[in-house]
């Protein structure tokens, strides 16, 4: 039994990354999946508790995360060791790439240990202050967003390569294979970097992020300190030190290994692995004291408060943030996105609506909305344009910052409002015919003069971009959309409702035979 | 001697087998090979009207010579149809499912061994198929129905006969097909006044838009001189009026079915359905600047005065 332990966990940690893998790919068109897509987000109480402070209201599509608290009560920060995603990649990567590395040893790693919780009372302070930028930081956010934006269009590009490789030896005649539409993203370098740098930072220490940096964790141990399963050592102990080296996080210290901190205790049972059998695991009450725990000293605590304090103050007042003329009227906020001051401090920019995006229309910002908007989503018109009959991003969006709307709220929601550049138009500037974004708007919003030169009505324009997609015009589009500020509801008479103009009598339909 | 009259010397049997190779060869260039094959082609342009799509295509075909005058046991037959835009069937934005349904089982009955239904589409290609409901037709059917939004599955060719365009990346599988069948539905367009059978083939090339910078009209005949259409049926049971071509606006159930290997007559019948937006008559074929260059390309019969049409009456 102790035996397997070991394999079980690498097999559970293997099924949960495919399983969110899984999930990810199932982030697509026709969206039918009975489990909620985003349900590693949903489960994630950091994220939750973030969140609250936030958006100042409780999302009860996060309710689950509070479910996964209970459980570390229980089982201690089991969530890190089984089935955090992030963890399992970084154990795998330590296993293949830095297995005969010598570590530096991890004696005195008090200051780096703290590291971690002045991370999250920057977040807590931060979030009060209606700023969140450490979603960064967020494990599962990351792991989503690096595998949306960095990995799954390589991904694409290598399919849609084999496809005419793998076609060339099929029978000609009847088989076609279609290739997968690749989205594209302009931050994916960085995004990549950032995931490569996590996984070097195994070369100094065992699970280097999990142990210093990841604010998840950090929330975990502060309520595993009150853990019920608990390790306990009989005085069979040899101190042969084994359990030392094997705990992937070092919670056991080395002078007394018969002791070990609760709080940072991913119960992995590594050290059930002990020669003399002197190591258990079981249930006992709750305790606050533990041993050798971190030294938060008032001083580091006051400082990362702050700190937090002061960031969000210098990034709420940093012109890109504030009604200043550097203000981008080209940031297009995704269909149904809370007012944008909400929006950058709700969105976790996990790229889930990136993904799910079956036009590749929103592209993750980088700092075209402010520090603060980092890797937030923006509708790009000129990669792709918002499908008329599409409300997938607000369905999928674990936080709400792009709110689930019906497709009929949708179709009346203004985003943009596309302005016509005279001197780029064909068919202003030359006396060819064009009209490519007349025959393409979905919401006549834009209509032909008696020279057939394209007019838009403001009034029906949402701004989905279609017309700026479609535009025919090299390099940048002679019909640009421009965000409209807040979205707002256009009037349902101005939009050619489908039902409108249908002749009453559906008359003779050809199903009478 | 009299034994060497009854053989055959080698230079005869030279010459004999050498016509006999040949003429298959010949054959095939031959202009009415197919009519000899099904002599009860009596029309070039067939309007059938009254009935159920079925019928309104079994009808609209007899006249022509049925479709085994066009597909022959074991070929490979592509249909362009429009699915370009996500609407639903009873908007006649995109073809009439029912009619999808009987064209591809009229194809498999004359013993076709494949049938693929392409279209590049404009709006996204998933919300296009499920929305107008022609995907679950087409492989209810049996047959493959592909969108073009992968650039792989063009292939980019000349255009000899072309004015004003040289190259066009056009689907591959159109290129080889044995049989291409031109479906469209005729609907009202601000650019062009109409989109008929020939602005349909706008969707077998890869740069759709790149086309309107070029010069739209003189574009789309050049377009068709690539890969003529060996038939067009074109899907008139309710046809769009307004707001063309995606639509929604106001439709007219019209109720026929138009078929024809002649592209420009079927496109010149079609056009009559449309009334003029300043004149208030209907359109008259000249009147459609890309039929008119079409036909100056010769493509097809404009007038039709010079074209066998027939009406027949389904049901």
């Amino acid at each position: 039994m102790k035996k397997a332990i070991p394999y079980l966990r690498r097999t559970i940690q293997a099924l949960s990354f495919f399983f969110l893998l899984y999930l990810i790919i199932k982030t697509a068109f026709p969206l039918e999946l009975k489990i909620p897509v985003d349900l590693y987000l949903r489960l994630d109480p950091f994220i939750g508790i973030i969140t609250i402070l936030t958006k100042k209201a409780v999302i009860l599509r996060m309710l689950p995360a509070v479910g996964v608290l209970l459980v570390v009560f229980i089982f201690g920060n089991f969530f890190c060791g089984w089935f955090c995603p992030m963890g399992s990649i970084i154990d795998f990567f330590d296993r293949i790439l830095f297995r005969e590395r010598k570590r530096s040893k991890a004696s005195n790693d008090q200051s780096l240990r703290r590291l971690r919780y002045g991370i999250f009372i920057f977040s807590l302070v931060a979030g009060v202050m209606a700023f969140q930028v450490m979603y960064v930081l967020d494990p599962i956010s990351l792991i989503t967003r690096t595998l949306v934006i960095a990995f799954y269009p390589p991904a694409i590009f290598v399919f849609n390569t084999l496809v005419p490789q793998v076609q060339s030896f099929l029978p000609k005649n009847p088989f076609i294979m279609s290739t997968i539409p690749m989205p594209v993203f302009k931050v994916n370098l960085l995004i990549f970097v950032f995931f490569i740098a996590i996984l070097a930072l195994g070369t100094v220490r065992k699970r280097f992020w999990c142990r210093y940096l990841c604010p998840l964790g950090t929330l975990f141990s502060i309520i595993s300190r009150f853990r019920v399963l608990k390790r306990f050592v009989t005085e069979d102990c040899t101190h042969c030190l084994k359990c030392v080296k094997e705990c992937p996080v070092g919670a056991i210290p080395e002078a007394s290994p018969e002791q070990y901190r609760r709080q940072d205790c991913l119960s992995c049972f590594k050290c059930l692995e002990c020669p003399p059998e002197a190591v258990s695991f079981h249930f006992g009450l709750p305790r606050w004291k533990t041993v050798d725990g971190v030294d938060l000293s008032r001083r580091y605590v006051l400082g990362s408060l702050g700190l937090g304090v002061v960031s969000a103050l210098m990034i709420k007042s940093n012109p890109l943030q504030s009604e200043s003329g550097l203000k981008n009227n080209r940031l297009i906020r995704p269909p149904g996105s809370l007012p944008e001051e909400k929006f950058v401090s709700v969105c976790t920019g996990c790229g889930e609506c990136l993904k799910v995006c079956p036009n590749n229309a929103l592209q993750s910002t980088l700092l075209e909305a402010g520090l603060s908007g980092l890797y937030t989503p923006r509708l790009v018109p000129r990669i792709g344009y918002c499908e008329e009959f599409c409300n997938f991003c607000g369905r999928i969006c674990p936080t709400e910052a792009i709110r689930p709307i019906s497709i009929e709220e949708k179709r009346l929601l203004q985003m943009g409002i596309a302005h016509i550049n005279k001197t780029r138009c064909i068919a202003w500037d030359t006396e060819k015919i064009c009209l490519v974004c007349n025959e393409q708007c979905s919401y006549h919003a834009i209509v032909g003069d008696d020279k057939k030169r394209p007019i838009v009505k403001e009034e029906k324009c949402t701004g989905c971009g279609i017309c700026e997609h479609k535009c025919p015009v090299d390099g940048e589009a002679a019909i640009v959309v421009y965000a409209s500020g807040v979205q707002k509801k256009l009037k349902p008479e101005d939009v050619n409702n489908n039902k409108n103009e249908v002749p009453a009598s559906p008359a003779k339909k050809e199903k009478s035979s | 001697m009299d034994s060497s009259d009854k053989k055959i010397t080698r230079r005869q049997f030279i010459k004999g087998a050498t016509v006999a190779a040949a003429l298959p060869l010949l054959a095939n260039k031959l202009p009415f090979y197919g009519s000899l094959a099904h002599a009860a082609e009596e029309s070039d342009l067939v309007i059938a009207k009254n009935g159920s799509a079925s019928q309104l295509l079994q009808a609209a075909m007899a006249p022509l010579g049925g479709m085994g005058r066009f597909v022959k046991k074991g070929q490979r037959v592509v249909i362009k149809a429009n699915v370009a835009w996500a609407r639903t069937p009873d908007q006649a934005c995109t073809n009439n499912p029912d009619l999808m349904s009987a064209l591809i089982k009229m194809c498999y009955d004359t013993g076709a061994k494949r049938v693929a239904v392409w279209d590049h589409t404009c709006d996204n290609y998933q919300f296009c198929f499920s929305r107008s409901g022609l995907k679950e037709t087409a492989q209810k059917a049996g047959a493959d129905i592909f969108s073009g939004h992968g650039r792989n599955s063009y292939k980019q060719v000349e255009v000899q006969k072309g004015k004003k365009l040289r190259t066009v990346e056009i689907l591959r599988d159109v290129l080889e097909s044995d049989v291409f069948i031109n479906f469209p539905i005729p609907k009202q367009h601000f650019a062009t006044e109409l989109t008929l059978g020939m602005k349909n083939l706008i969707g077998i090339t890869w740069d759709m838009e790149q086309l309107h910078k070029i010069g739209l009209h003189q574009c789309i005949a050049d377009v068709n001189t690539v890969r003529k259409p060996d038939l067009v049926v074109m899907d008139a049971i309710r046809i769009l009026t307004t707001n063309g071509p995606k639509g929604p606006g106001k439709t007219e159930d019209i109720g026929e079915v138009i078929a024809s290997a002649d592209i420009v007559a079927a496109d010149a019948y079609a056009a009559s359905f449309f009334k003029h937006p300043k004149t208030g008559r209907p359109f008259r074929p000249e009147e459609i600047q890309f039929v008119k260059n079409a036909y100056e390309l010769g493509l097809g019969e404009i007038n039709l005065s010079k074209v066998r049409v027939k009406r027949v009456t389904a049901a």
